[in-house]
């Protein structure tokens, strides 16, 4: 979308990570901590990332839905809004505002078709209606932005688009989703960074070109930093740590497989 | 659960008054906004019978509205759900510019078509700006408020254009103001066909009826070149690639003074560059604002001076329901959208082109639209026939009897509301 990011609503959204970072009190009750919260978030991204490969949407729908699925749990609470029935909304939405409607029938068809819980139930009804209470809590702000046009555009410019180039920052913005930065960062700097992190990662020298660039290369390393961070952050007892802040929540999803945590997964 | 507070806020916020018309999906309501006084126009929308939850016009006008605010863009004030339906709040417009034209007892100076012509163009300027193409820009989508502002309204088949798969419909607009090149079927276009669309009403100011009204897309065409002459290919080097292209007889362009003859020299010299055939050389909105024609004596009215309809019939000349009321001269067809011509549809061969799973939209389509009798042939972008009925409904009082049975909310005298 070749719209302007920073006369958008996307910019003016943007929040700081310490907004983000805050814990319902309804879910602060049942013992949710904030390293909780952020692993079941990534946990949903990563049931969007699934189901979207089999209802077969193109990347920046998924972007999007998990975009709104990160903005309502700014607002909401994990034990008002469950997040069996976000998740999968936020996709049936994604997919409508960025016009390629995917028909409630077969997402509910392919929602069933993913190992879940036996006990759970999810028809037409509940996506129709998690539909609206999702445009309600993202305020109706649907137009989202995201880092996978600047890259391609920034990989050009420093003449870093060959195959192995494109596919590892390509995965490490996908990455970028089970994190809070698209709620927190505008969408080059996160492709910046994953550039700088794949640079890093390739031996490539970038300095010059980044130096060229009039962006603020702290926020860049620090975007980067951040990255890091959580791919070191969830390397470990991964599985475990979830089933804990599940069980705390009682009522989410169970028995879905774990993705592995590595740059190009997606 | 989710329904407890906005069901108070329509009761505490909004205070509903008569029925203004039925809009592309949804009942129109006039309210006061407790909160601030003002007086609003709510849509509420109609689920479709298919169960696809919200509709996609409604879901893409919210998502472009959410991002226009602009003195000259409709205001999208506020959205809630209400008993399962989602209802839009929009401030609320006395007339349109179709209302206008048609009114014989209005005389447009100069300078009130200078000024009409003004803020379409700064409502348009500013869409494009943001990259996003109104693709229905006619006289009934220009909505005239309390002090005379004319606002863009009805966003439901707009799009964010300059996305690398720039592939859209050329379904769009009403067919009087449907650029040639979508004619010509082109699939890759720009703010230029906005740019034809807003020289169309810029004619129709002048001339105060429909300036090429033409009877399908082919006789549209007819009608075009028979005003403009036919394009040459120096004129147009692309026109022969394009999807649709047939060769038409060659027609030399009468002068164009002798169609307008009331018009000025600035008037005519930017009506010429806005009907430019090659889209490419077609002139921006932003070089428009900036033709000389708008600096020129006379200026611009203020809005506020602007003739307007007279406001006895302020409860027909909604926003949703221009056609109502003894004075509107429009003929029905005016009413019509995207016609669903044969021609537009069966000579199409680019069924393919769109490969996003469209499926669910025609579903929506055929359960929103009842007006229909049967699904029509979706061959191209289903969103935009999806949505938009052919047909846009204006209340008569059978309808409204029926809309009064349906609705569950009480309006004064329908009598009253519908004089």
């Amino acid at each position: 979308m070749a719209a302007n990011f920073w006369t958008s609503s996307h910019y003016k959204q943007l929040l700081d990570q310490e907004e983000v970072d805050v814990v319902h009190p309804l879910d602060k009750e049942k013992g949710i901590t904030l390293a909780e919260f952020k692993l079941l978030k990534m946990h949903m991204a990563n049931y969007i990332w699934k189901l979207a490969t089999h209802v077969k949407v193109r990347q920046r729908v998924v972007a999007t839905a998990v975009t709104y699925m990160r903005r309502v749990y700014t607002r909401k609470s994990l034990s008002e809004y469950d997040p069996r029935h976000v998740a999968p909304t936020c996709l049936y939405l994604a997919a409508k505002a960025e016009e390629s409607t995917v028909q409630a029938r077969l997402l509910v068809f392919y929602v069933k078709k993913m190992p879940t819980d036996e006990k759970f139930r999810f028809e037409i009804k509940d996506v129709l209606e998690m539909e609206m209470k999702i445009l309600e809590a993202i305020n109706y702000y649907l137009v989202v932005f995201h880092p996978y046009r600047s890259l391609s555009q920034l990989l050009q410019d420093a003449a870093l688009n060959d195959i192995s180039m494109t596919q590892l920052t390509w995965g490490l913005v996908n990455d970028t989703y089970r994190m809070d930065l698209i709620l927190v960062h505008p969408p080059h700097l996160i492709a910046l960074a994953c550039i700088y992190i794949a640079s890093v990662l390739r031996d490539k020298d970038t300095t010059s070109w980044f130096e060229e660039l009039r962006v603020d290369m702290n926020v860049v390393k620090n975007i980067s930093i951040e990255i890091l961070d959580f791919y070191e952050n969830h390397r470990i007892n991964m599985e475990e740590r979830l089933n804990v802040a599940m069980a705390k929540l009682g009522s989410t999803i169970h028995n879905l497989e774990i993705l592995q945590l590595t740059p190009t997964s997606y | 659960m989710a329904e407890v507070d906005p069901s108070k806020k329509v009761a505490d916020r909004y205070l509903k008054r008569e029925v203004l018309g039925e809009g592309t999906y949804g009942v129109v309501y006039k309210a006061i906004d407790t909160k601030t006084g003002q007086t609003v126009a709510i849509k509420k929308i109609r689920l479709g019978k298919q169960k696809e939850g919200v509709n996609f016009t409604a879901l893409r006008e919210i998502k472009l509205l959410k991002e226009l605010k602009d003195p000259n863009i409709i205001e999208l004030i506020d959205a809630f759900p209400h008993k399962g339906n989602l209802h839009l709040v929009f401030e609320f417009m006395e007339t349109d510019l179709e209302a206008v034209i048609r009114d014989r007892n209005i005389f447009l100076s100069p300078a009130d078509i200078k000024s009409f012509l003004q803020m379409t163009l700064k409502g348009l300027a500013y869409c494009h700006k943001k990259w996003v193409l109104h693709r229905d820009m006619k006289p009934n989508n220009l909505l005239i408020g309390p002090n005379g502002q004319l606002k863009l309204a009805d966003f439901g088949l707009a799009r964010i254009f300059g996305s690398p798969d720039r592939r859209f419909t050329h379904q769009v607009f009403a067919r009087w103001y449907r650029a040639p090149e979508l004619l010509f079927g082109t699939k890759q276009y720009g703010s230029g066909v906005d740019v034809w669309a807003a020289a169309c009403i810029f004619a129709e100011l002048l001339l105060r009826r429909p300036f090429l009204q033409g009877s399908s897309d082919i006789d549209q065409l007819g009608k075009i070149f028979a005003a403009f002459g036919t394009p040459t290919s120096s004129q147009w080097p692309d026109m022969v690639y394009l999807p649709d292209y047939v060769e038409y007889q060659y027609v030399p362009a009468p002068p164009l003074r002798s169609l307008f003859l009331m018009a000025s020299d600035d008037a005519l010299d930017l009506l010429s560059k806005m009907f430019t055939y090659d889209p490419k050389a077609r002139i921006s909105v932003q070089q428009a604002l900036e033709h000389r024609y708008f600096s020129s004596a006379p200026l611009p009215t203020a809005p506020d001076k602007l003739p307007r309809p007279a406001p006895k019939r302020e409860s027909k000349n909604s926003e949703f329901n221009p056609h109502e009321g003894p004075t509107v001269l429009s003929p029905p067809r005016k009413s019509r959208r995207v016609m669903p011509q044969p021609e537009g549809f069966e000579g199409n061969t680019h069924q393919l082109d769109k490969h996003d799973d469209r499926g669910g939209e025609i579903r929506l389509a055929a359960g929103e639209n009842t007006s229909r009798n049967e699904p029509m042939p979706m061959s191209v972008d289903f969103s935009i026939f999806a949505t938009k009925p052919p047909n846009r409904p204006t209340i008569n009082s059978a309808d409204r009897t029926h809309l009064k049975r349906k609705l569950d909310l009480e309006f004064q005298h329908p009598e009253e509301s519908m004089r």
